[in-house]
């Protein structure tokens, strides 16, 4: 529909109490998509390329952050104590 | 351990069950808010004599019932992801045990240094010692120092159990044929008592865990006492 945006800002000018309606479940709807798509690019359990990079979780740093966020840690200061193969 | 009438949680032993428990606080706060606030609102509705059948909307009631809420479910949400961020660190542990499930008993191993393992079975109820916790107690403790940041690699031989320590803030699944890792500080020395959480048959009931935490001098003569015995 051409005017989708159009007939929905007349709506909310006599119905304002949709506004925060909108911020919250845009927002939420928008978070979530971000989060699913970082997961989809960035995690390493997630291979696209089955012919150059086909198992990235074996080739993680000793300390790369995978994780979106730490509380108590500091992923820069872990040592490497497992033997190379 | 839990007592008979009891309706909280246990009393935390790591630092990881205390976060939960003070989550747990405030999440039930906000429910028990919510819900008198609920009451409230029903219990005027329905004693008042103030009615008006021809009300069609009312934006500033909308904008608040739409605002508060989300500012609620925002305030939950937001120290439950940083517990749940918590919980999963890897925290460079001083201690590895394996705890593997068979049918009906638990078996330990500390094979850091030297091939330590036993097996931990119920307390039979006719077996019982005087001060002995029926249906909890085992004849072998899983002990651990205190203040340590432990892993344990669960797992089991046959089909699937969890090994789970409330007090502790641990449950983890023990399934046949993969290794299931977690992790615990013990935060004071203590005896903690947990059960099998996944039913595994007939003696399901009677698998209990026992996780005795002592100072560490004491779980070095406990370790070189237990290898000598085997």
């Amino acid at each position: 529909m051409p005017s989708l945006l159009g007939t929905v800002a007349k709506q909310l000018k006599s119905h304002p109490a949709l506004i925060p309606l909108f911020i919250f479940i845009g927002g939420g709807a928008t978070m979530s998509m971000l989060y699913l798509g970082r997961l989809a690019l960035k995690n390493p359990d997630v291979s696209w390329d089955r012919k150059n990079n086909p198992e990235p979780w074996n080739k993680m740093e000793t300390n790369q952050q995978y994780k979106l966020f730490t509380v108590n840690m500091d992923y820069s200061k872990l040592k490497k104590d497992r033997p190379d193969f | 351990m839990a007592h008979p009438t009891q309706l909280g949680f246990q009393d935390a032993a790591s630092p990881v069950m205390e976060e939960l428990l003070h989550f747990h606080d405030h999440a039930l706060m906000i429910v028990f808010m919510i819900s008198t606030l609920v009451l409230y609102i029903i219990v005027a509705m329905v004693t008042t004599k103030l009615t008006n059948k021809y009300i069609l909307d009312s934006q500033e009631i909308e904008i608040i019932w739409t605002v508060l809420p989300a500012l609620i479910l925002i305030l939950i949400a937001l120290p439950s992801l940083r517990i749940l961020y918590l919980m999963d660190e890897i925290n460079d542990p001083h201690l590895t045990i394996k705890a593997i499930g068979h049918q009906w008993y638990w078996s330990y191993e500390y094979t850091d240094y030297e091939e330590l393992g036993f097996d931990s079975y119920m307390i039979p109820t006719q077996d019982l010692a005087s001060g002995q916790f029926r249906l909890l107690d085992t004849d072998h403790r899983m002990v651990v120092p205190i203040e340590s940041p432990i892993r344990m690699l669960i797992s089991a031989e046959d089909v699937l159990h969890s090994w789970a320590v409330p007090s502790l803030g641990v449950k983890m699944d023990a399934v046949p044929g993969r290794l299931n890792q977690a992790a615990f500080i013990a935060s004071r020395p203590g005896v903690f008592y947990g059960q099998c959480s996944e039913i595994c048959g007939a003696n399901h009931s009677f698998m209990p865990i026992v996780v005795e935490a002592v100072p560490l001098e004491h779980f070095e003569k406990w370790s070189s006492l237990m290898l000598e015995d085997a």
